[in-house]
């Protein structure tokens, strides 16, 4: 019962006021920001993660990684319950992964039940969020354990592994999400080569010998380049909103979507674990694992509350398995977590086997608090569903400049280089058009993160074998990720080939 | 699928391959202590870069003729805005943080549709001077302050 041990330390680190504050903080904004349409997890993780740089400015090293992945991961879970609300009210689903809760959500709001599938959608969300945080205590050290035992190349084949499930189910095209993956592995290439002290690719300009910063890509695609299509593609007509009444589901509501949420949780947690199956993927699957369970198949589509139930809870759940690859292994499975990694890179804590023996208080406060966010969520969302449906309503024309606003404060906060506001500007621009073509941004940002780690690992594996190759084949467990990695990529391919289609995750 | 787009970001992506692979040629090929040096990673990932480029160009061939229905774009506001945005990055060292701020908020605000100049201007207002004077001065940080030749 070590772990028990190990999360009651977390929790008299979470519960320190001002970590109370920024959880309160991060699932207040994430819920705002699930509601926004057009900001989804992965823009409003980002637009944060410069202002939670700068809050968390006067406290020691750990404890502000601690705080600041804290609000960020409040943000993460906020939103993906925040999502839900106007995809029942106003048939929009605020992110990808509550696309099928409209399917249900909104006919059953149309026959005045709006309140009654909140209501479900946060006690799904709540009830899938404590089924990933038990998992996660348990499986987190056990995990770690096995992932120490890792070397290089074990490490190189993993991460390739990781990369290559990103890109296989990245978006529309496999070919796309593959050039952007390796884009992103190039782009981290600019800069000091760390091993030898080189400079490459950076033609005497200063600001390029620090590398390309991450903070600023992230936040320039995603939140900047959502920004860019609104601008865009807006055209100012507002949907009608059905009016919420009654809060409280009743007791029929509650039987009926007890199963549900219970199945929903725990597919969506593993499937969440899995690298490049993020949330999106788990509410598809599980909506429709509901329809094949369900007597009456028929009734979906047209006001079924399991058909609100289990998405909610599995995109929720699965928001929690993703925490796992990568605070256990140091890889994240899907944008939003490459960011958050990105968070925990910034503070210089690796995340990975040792991040639980060298930072326990980052790993174990940022477990506690997601229990203690979850309940806030709870606590905020059935109250207060009201005043987040009003949020909906903000004006877009003051919201859209404030959003520009707040990324080039965060950007010039933290960097202090007009270059960098440029190139916020741009990968802005960039983010837009590629996203439009269907360019997947998820897998470019994946590579950014990773690709200083993959290369190292893969250097240090060469040089322990004398420069031989064949070295991630004959370590057994490199070569079994190698295979998977390939299966990844190959699978896929022979489905569309037999004029399957595949299911694909778009940003989540 | 925008053929054309696709067509030439393919010959773009290429291109950005090809110029990773040359440049990665006068970087040095080995390191003290390490097996391979540092430009065996750039070069192979430019290689593959290209293959891929290739790729996407080949399938472009294949693209059924579908045309995607074209949202009406608005072309003049975003144009108009990224000015703003370009303008505001450029000179926010030397007009100050609050100042650049303001004046970005506000054309912003119009630009996207905004009637009223009382409203615009109160809403920059506050947030201008809200963010640094809580970030400035509460928080310490470093924000361009008030241009010196105002003599504040």
């Amino acid at each position: 019962m070590e772990a028990l041990q190990y999360l009651a330390d977390g929790f008299t680190i979470a519960l320190q006021w001002h970590n109370l504050v920024y959880a309160f903080v991060g699932v207040l904004i994430g819920t705002a920001v699930g509601v926004l349409p057009g900001i989804g997890p992965m823009s409003g993780v980002a637009l944060l993660l410069p202002v939670t740089a700068s809050l968390t400015n006067g406290l020691t090293p750990d404890q502000a990684a601690a705080s600041a992945l804290i609000l960020l991961a409040g943000v993460y879970y906020g939103a993906m319950y925040g999502g839900s609300t106007t995809s029942i009210l106003l048939n929009t689903p605020g992110e990808s992964s509550s696309v099928v809760t409209t399917l249900d959500g909104y006919q059953m709001a149309r026959q005045g039940r709006a309140g009654a599938a909140l209501a479900i959608a946060a006690i799904g969300s709540f009830v899938a969020g404590l089924v990933a945080l038990v998992a996660l205590v348990f499986l987190a050290q056990p995990l770690s354990e096995v992932a120490l035992t890792f070397g290089p190349a074990e490490y190189f084949s993993l991460m390739i592994l990781g990369l290559c499930a990103v890109s296989g189910l990245g978006g529309k095209s496999m070919t796309k999400a593959l050039i952007m993956t390796v884009f992103g592995l190039l782009l981290a290439t600019i800069g000091i080569d760390n091993v030898s002290g080189v400079a490459r690719f950076t033609y005497d300009i200063p600001d390029l010998y620090q590398g390309l910063e991450f903070l600023t890509i992230a936040v320039g695609l995603f939140a900047l380049g959502e920004v860019f299509k609104t601008i865009l593609e807006s055209d100012g007509t507002e949907a009608e909103m059905i009016k919420v009444d009654r809060i409280l589901p009743t007791k029929a509501d509650l039987k009926q979507s007890a199963a549900p949420i219970a199945r929903g949780s725990l597919l969506g947690f593993f499937i969440g674990i899995l690298p490049g199956a993020g949330a999106t993927l788990a509410s598809f699957f599980s909506y429709i694992v509901e329809k094949k369970v369900s007597r009456q198949p028929e009734r979906f589509g047209k006001g079924a509350i399991e058909g609100v139930a289990a998405p909610e809870s599995a995109n929720n759940a699965a928001s929690g398995g993703a925490m796992i690859p990568l605070l256990t292994l140091g890889i994240p499975g899907s944008g939003t977590t490459a960011i958050l990694m990105g968070a925990l890179l910034m503070y210089n804590v690796q995340p990975g086997p040792l991040l639980f023996s060298d930072h326990p208080q980052v790993a174990w406060g940022l477990i506690a608090s997601m229990f203690i966010g979850n309940v806030m969520l709870l606590v905020l969302n059935m109250p207060l569903v009201k005043v987040f449906a009003k949020i909906i309503e903000t004006p877009p024309q003051y919201l859209i400049p404030l959003i520009i606003a707040i990324s080039v404060f965060g950007v010039y906060a933290v960097q202090v280089s007009t270059f960098d506001l440029m190139l916020l500007i741009a990968c802005g621009v960039a983010g837009y058009v590629l996203a439009k073509n269907d360019f997947p941004l998820a897998p470019l940002v994946l590579g950014l993160v990773l690709g200083p780690m993959i290369e190292n690992n893969m250097r240090r594996a060469l040089t322990t074998s004398n420069g031989d190759y064949l070295i991630f084949l004959q370590k057994p467990l490199s070569a079994v990720f190698l295979a998977c990695a390939l299966l990844w990529l190959v699978v896929p391919m022979l489905l569309k080939l037999r004029g399957r289609q595949v299911v694909v995750n778009e940003e989540a | 699928m925008n053929k054309t787009f696709d067509r030439a970001s393919s010959i773009l992506f290429a291109l950005i391959g090809a110029l990773f692979v040359v440049e990665s040629r006068s970087i040095s090929t080995s390191a003290y202590g390490s097996e391979v040096g540092p430009n065996l990673f750039p070069m192979g990932l430019g290689i593959l870069l290209i293959l891929l480029g290739l790729r996407l160009f080949w399938e472009t061939f294949r693209y059924r003729g579908a045309v995607p229905s074209a949202v009406p774009l608005r072309h003049k506001r975003f144009l108009l805005m990224l000015l703003a945005t370009v303008l505001y990055a450029w000179f926010l060292e030397e007009i100050g943080y609050v100042i650049g701020t303001f004046l970005f908020l506000l054309a912003g605000f119009r630009l996207m549709g905004s009637a009223s100049w009382w409203k615009s201007a109160a809403v920059a207002l506050a947030f201008s001077v809200g963010v640094y004077a809580v970030y400035v001065h509460i928080l310490k940080g470093t924000l361009p302050g008030f241009p010196s030749w105002l003599g504040l």
